[in-house]
């Protein structure tokens, strides 16, 4: 027996909790911060990317936490999903969010809950506020958790498609693309001070240069993991980087910037395209439904390429089809020529030319617009006589440009009460797209939007 | 209500009183007490005796409330058994003392002084008053009951049923599980209470404590009262007389022997008288307080 | 959901109160009346009548020293039992709290503000009420077990004493308990936000209105537009219309200023666009002042709507109208003659929509410290607490500790909102009169092994009626558990206080202390009653 007074057991009790928790606590502490990375279980979680254990923000004393505690995951989401609901229904958008934090603690390697949740934060909440501050800071938020899902999953190809996805097309082609795509390089909260949130843009680049990376990523994982992505056709999927190198140019020319910047961006548009997607490997099943084979194309092959590679005339021609098939998919051709066009230095010219035109135009220096623009017209109707990018006739974007300068061109001579005249470059262009109402009135809004503000 | 019958300044009146306990169903299980008519009256030692399960301490629980009847009437103090007024006057003292574990004597007994509504002062007083005569020692006041032994939680068990200076005194088995010095203290206190003038109310079932200090006492057995009297006329062998002399010599006894048979009486035994051993016990723990390190031994024991 | 303080009607729910005790206190005399007359046949008038009497001899011979005594004892009791080691769970959550709470070098942000007080409030309250249900439930009847009672009924101490005593000490230990819990909690929170970050620890102290609309046409409607929102707590106003909303506060005078004279209004409403418009501007609003009785209306300028986090202006009291050349007094000329002041709001963008409900718009009086709205939700929590107490200590002088314990823990989960509405719509209608919809208990299961219409009639035969019969007891049976049932709308003061609220005494305290009063005196004299009934000596 001991001789200990109940009192010194009690100290050496407490002794030993003490001396317990010492364990207890450079096991389990969690990380905070870089500068410490936490306790040892948590540094194998990072390692071993099971992060299932840290639960994070989901409240210690709420009922999903018991829920959790008793072994009833499933149960515990389940609560939050039907929480998560009822938050969207009241439009509680900051509970909703952490609703969604502790849904994907809780399910922290379920893609889709990622997907889903990161999308219902960039495209749909976003959407329900009214100031464009707030809406910017919901579709970073969406960004941002798919990022993180990423993080946590890193052999996703899916999750990694759909980040690039948000700062392709949420921030670039929204209707707020104008603030979006400024706000992503000056973030509108004060403690970024006007630069990018780096957590968002950590390179402070573009955004269709960090979705070009992003998508990169996204192919690069499909190739090393292997883990094949179910959203596009292959040959689709694989272009997304290229394309938005081509998005990134064309958004340059409509902001105005032109010169060497712009041109650069089409040439390397113009070499992805061409010699890194034109190069890709597609394998493609041809033939009987039930028995194909299997043959390995690349969008850039010539003829010949073809006729070196196989030996069977017939599969020549049926290889040939199906390549063709797939570039006409991709409209392979149409940026092929659109890059080499705008490539050229008077392409250039021709856009710079219309598009100081409409900043004359604005500035009522009218004289200078109507050479401006008349320039620009000249240059186009040029460009576009020459057979190679005949193909370039019909691409809405382009005719959009000539004919929103024809209008400008025009609209000076009304308000100066010239006479038009009856031939003028471009004209052959107008008439072609006569009939393109949907055109028409863009480019009548356009015009307005601009100039009658 | 109405009582009925000679005495009626008793302390208790109790009659044809019957107990039935029920099960859950409301189905009788078990007829505790059958028809019981007593009075204990004022200023007596009254002792309810029998074996285990005969009704004594049903009785005394039916006396205090904590049972209903299930026929019969009480009348206790002039009152109804379920009215609590009439325990401002009662001290009772459970079959075991069923105090409070986790506080120490003197809060036991300030608590339960409280309860009487007396105020702080005369609490204080009286706990005091009480501790000294139960003869609870004074390191062990401050100590929780729960580390008392079990003649300790009898000693407060007394404490607290006198600490309103009740007219009448329930004890049930005073005596239980003490020694025989606690016996001995019990006894002389129930005498002291009855000396005060107090009534008092006992059951056991052990004779040797009855016997010493019971006036009257009734005796229990299977929830019917079988016997009730007087003690000493209960215990008086009335065809025998007994003499007690200081030791006499075989010659002296044989001149006794031939008076006592000239009258024609007829002798049963003759020895010396032995004292029984709770006296004996008593005599040597007296002893050995007045006179530390004698001892008595009996010749030839030691050889 | 938004929560929506409203206020409690204080006369009908007096009347309910009367009606629901004098309702069960009469069916209560009645059964023991014919119980009694069962078991005693002709003697039960007299049995009853001493009964009656014991009772309120009992009641009026109750004395505060016993009550204290028995109070304190509880008290040691639970004390010397170690119930306190609650404190050494409090304080291990607190200890690793912050590591499932951290905001890995987060900003703080309203949001987690509002997890951390919700926190802390919900762990005292976690912490405590298991305590108190166990410690309430189990008291009396381990008394009885270890028959330690018996000492205490032998002496004068009435049952109601006992019953009483029991349900102070525990409201002692428990107010200790949170007292110590909520200082720490408090000081946690405080802690856990860094400096610079502790403005958003606000107490504001709103005056609210009642809120009415009017349509495009200027006509008084109920509610705004549906702008196609499942959740229908706000409606719309339309912009460039009539459409107004209307609040109107009561009791606005000249101590609704602040120091300076001026009237803070604050709102926070959400924008509906039928066109996206500029996007780079919010919508504007703008408030009207008007007063009926002299006919004058000023117009404020037009401000541009935050949504979510709100827009306090101030208004100043000398509202001038340069156009008219006039100066009005905010107070002297708006305010009626009935101490009303009434806000309209109009949205002021055309075709474009303000949403809002009657929370959204408030005088916003002068701020409280945080502590003490903080501090006014662990009263909620006390109140509660007491409740529990109460139902716990009642329960007990019947039932076995355990039994207590799960009685009174179903009495507390079906208290919320939600169990409430839910009998609401199985009883039909907060009268029984009312009906309900496929029938009650037996007429639903036939209707539904039937495949019954519930429009349908059912066939008119005694089976039937019978039937109906049944489920009508049953349902009368649901309908007083419901009233018996608390409920607890009123006591959620968390959500006031992690929304940066005070808690207001009109629409939250008020009520709570009414409800929690209303409980002491059936639960008490209930509990007297069962044990004064009850032979303390259990086999």
């Amino acid at each position: 027996m001991t001789s200990l007074t109940s009192q010194q057991r009690k100290l050496v009790y407490l002794c030993g909790i003490l001396i317990l928790l010492i364990p207890i606590i450079s096991l389990g502490l969690p990380a905070s911060g870089k500068d410490s990375p936490g306790g040892t279980l948590t540094r194998l979680r990072t390692k071993y990317e099971l992060g299932e254990s840290d639960l994070g923000k989901v409240d210690p004393s709420g009922a999903a936490m018991n829920l959790v505690l008793l072994g009833m995951r499933g149960v515990a989401v389940n609560l939050l999903y039907t929480q998560f609901e009822k938050e969207r229904d009241a439009k509680q958008w900051e509970e909703m969010r952490a609703t969604t934090e502790s849904i994907v603690r809780l399910q922290p390697h379920f893609e889709k809950v990622w997907e889903m949740n990161g999308w219902n934060l960039a495209y749909n909440t976003s959407a329900e506020w009214d100031a464009v501050e707030d809406r910017y800071y919901y579709v970073k938020v969406g960004g941002l958790f798919m990022k993180r899902g990423v993080e946590q999953n890193r052999k996703s190809t899916h999750l990694q498609y759909h980040v690039a996805n948000v700062y392709q097309k949420k921030i670039g082609n929204a209707d707020e693309a104008k603030y979006y795509r400024n706000y992503f390089l000056h973030d509108p909260d004060p403690k970024f001070e006007n630069g990018p949130d780096p957590a968002f843009n950590p390179d402070i680049m573009d955004n269709y240069l960090v979705a070009k990376k992003e998508y990169i990523r996204a192919c690069q994982i499909e190739d090393t993991e292997h883990r094949p992505q179910h959203i596009l056709d292959r040959t689709l999927f694989r272009s997304m980087p290229a394309r938005c190198q081509f998005d990134y140019a064309q958004v340059l020319q409509k902001d105005g910037k032109f010169g060497e910047v712009t041109r650069e961006a089409w040439n390397e548009a113009l070499s992805d395209w061409t010699t890194k997607y034109g190069q890709e490997v597609f394998s493609i099943p041809i033939g009987d439904l039930n028995n194909p084979v299997k043959f390995d194309i690349r969008l850039g092959m010539s003829r010949d390429d073809i006729k070196k590679e196989i030996a069977n005339p017939d599969d020549v021609v049926r290889v040939t089809d199906m390549v063709d098939r797939y570039r006409k998919m991709v409209n392979y051709y149409y940026w092929t020529t659109r890059g080499n066009c705008e490539s050229e230095q008077t392409t250039a010219e021709a856009h710079r030319s219309l598009y100081e035109a409409s900043q004359k135009y604005k500035s009522q220096e009218f004289d200078k617009a109507l050479e401006l623009s008349f320039a620009g017209m000249t240059g186009f109707d040029k460009i576009l006589h020459q057979p190679e990018y005949n193909e370039l006739k019909s691409e809405d974007t382009l005719v959009e440009e000539c004919l929103l300068g024809i209008r400008v061109w025009k609209g000076i001579q009304e308000l100066g009460q010239l006479k038009i005249p009856n031939d003028y470059p471009l004209k052959w262009l107008e008439v072609e797209h006569q009939g393109n109402t949907q055109l028409q009135q863009n480019v009548e809004r356009a015009y307005k939007r601009a100039f009658l503000q | 209500m109405s009582l009925s019958g000679p005495s009626t300044d008793s302390v208790i009146q109790i009659r044809n009183l019957s107990k039935v306990y029920r099960d859950f169903w409301g189905r009788p299980k078990v007829k505790a007490l059958n028809a019981l008519t007593l009075d204990v009256r004022p200023g007596e030692v009254f002792g309810l005796l029998g074996p285990n399960g005969s009704g004594k301490t049903t009785t005394m629980k039916l006396l205090l409330g904590l049972l209903f009847p299930t026929e019969g009437e009480i009348k206790i103090l002039g009152k109804s058994a379920a009215d609590v007024g009439k325990n401002e006057r009662i001290g009772y003292l459970p079959e075991e003392s069923y105090l409070y574990r986790f506080l120490n004597a003197y809060e036991t007994l300030d608590f339960y002084g409280r309860l009487f509504d007396m105020p702080a002062a005369k609490r204080k007083e009286r706990s005091e008053q009480l501790l000294d005569l139960v003869k609870l020692a004074p390191q062990a006041r401050h100590r929780q009951l729960k580390e008392y032994s079990k003649g300790m939680t009898r000693r407060i068990g007394v404490a607290q049923a006198l600490i309103n200076d009740p007219d009448l005194v329930m004890l049930d088995e005073p005596t239980s599980g003490l020694d025989p010095l606690g016996n001995r203290d019990m006894k002389d206190l129930i005498l002291d209470l009855k000396k005060q003038g107090k009534t008092v109310l006992m059951c056991s079932h052990l004779l040797a404590d009855v016997q010493d200090v019971c006036d009257r006492i009734a005796i229990l057995y299977g929830g019917e009262l079988k016997v009730m009297g007087r003690v000493d006329e209960l215990l008086k062998a009335q065809d025998e007389t007994q003499i007690l002399s200081s030791k006499l010599s075989p010659e002296a006894i044989r001149d006794v022997e031939a008076v006592l048979k000239k009258h024609g009486a007829n002798i049963l035994k003759v020895d010396q008288p032995t004292a029984n051993l709770e006296d004996l016990f008593l005599k040597t723990v007296q002893e050995s307080r007045e006179r530390p390190g004698h001892r008595t031994v009996k010749e030839g024991t030691a050889s | 959901m938004s929560f929506d303080p409203d206020l409690m009607p204080l006369v009908p729910a007096l009347r309910h109160w009367l009606i629901v005790i004098g309702g069960l206190s009469a069916a209560a005399i009645l059964v023991s009346l014919l119980s009694m007359l069962v078991i005693h046949g002709g003697k039960c008038l007299q049995l009853f009548a001493d009964e009656v009497q014991g009772f309120l001899t009992d009641l009026v011979s109750i004395s505060i020293r016993r009550v204290f005594a028995l109070a304190k004892l509880t008290f040691m009791e639970a004390y010397r039992r170690k119930a306190l080691l609650v404190f050494v769970v409090f304080a291990l959550l607190f200890m690793f709290a912050g590591w499932f709470m951290g905001n890995d070098g987060e900003e703080i942000t309203k949001p987690t503000v509002k997890l951390y007080i919700s926190f802390v409030l919900r762990a005292i309250t976690w912490l405590t009420l298991p305590l108190m249900f166990i410690l309430s439930s189990f008291g009396i009847p381990e008394e009885i077990r270890l028959r330690s009672l018996h000492t205490v009924v032998t002496k004068p101490a009435r049952r109601l004493e006992i019953v009483l005593g029991r349900v102070l000490g525990f409201t002692a230990l428990g107010s200790l308990v949170l007292v110590v819990m909520s200082v720490v909690g408090w000081i946690w929170i405080v802690r856990q936000i860094p400096a610079d970050a502790r403005s958003m620890l606000i107490c504001r102290v709103p005056v609210r209105g009642n809120l009415s609309f009017k349509d495009r046409n200027g006509q008084d409607v109920e509610k705004g537009i549906n702008v196609g929102d499942i959740n229908e707590f706000r409606s719309y106003i339309e912009g460039a219309t009539k459409a107004r909303a209307i609040w109107t506060f009561s009791g606005i005078g000249e101590n609704s200023l602040d120091s300076e004279g001026n009237l803070h209004i604050e709102n926070q409403f959400m924008a509906f666009r039928s066109y996206k418009g500029d996007m780079n501007r919010q919508l504007l609003f703008d408030y009207q002042f008007r007063n009926p009785e002299k006919n004058i209306t000023y117009t404020t300028q037009a401000w541009p709507i935050v949504e979510k986090r709100g827009v306090t202006k101030a208004i100043p009291r000398k509202l001038e109208v340069p156009s008219e050349g006039k100066t009005y007094d905010l107070i002297k000329d708006f305010v009626t003659s009935d101490g009303n002041l009434i806000v309209e709001v109009s949205c002021i963008d055309r075709e474009q929509y303000l949403g809002m409900a009657r929370i959204d718009l408030f005088i916003r009086l002068p701020d409280q410290n945080f502590a003490v709205g903080f501090f006014k939700a662990v009263f909620g929590i006390e109140m509660i607490m007491i409740l529990v107490v109460l139902m716990g200590v009642c329960a007990s002088t019947f039932l076995k500790g355990p039994i207590a314990t799960a009685l009174t823990f179903i009495l507390f989960i079906l208290s919320g909102e939600d169990t409430h509405k839910f009998m609401d719509q199985l009883i039909g209608g907060k009268s029984i009169k009312d009906g309900w919809q496929g029938g009650g208990f037996f007429e639903s299961i036939y209707r539904i092994v039937t495949h019954m219409n519930p429009t349908t009639d059912l066939p008119a035969n005694y089976a039937f009626t019978i039937m109906q019969g049944v489920d009508w007891v049953l349902t009368f049976f649901l309908w007083t558990c419901k009233q018996v049932i608390p409920h607890l709308k009123y006591f959620n003061m968390q959500e006031y206080v992690a929304n940066g609220f005070d808690v207001p005494f009109d629409q939250s305290l008020g009520p709570c202390l009414l409800i929690t009063l209303a409980y002491v005196l059936p639960c008490v004299l209930l509990g007297f009653f069962a044990l004064r009934i009850r032979e303390l000596e259990s086999k």
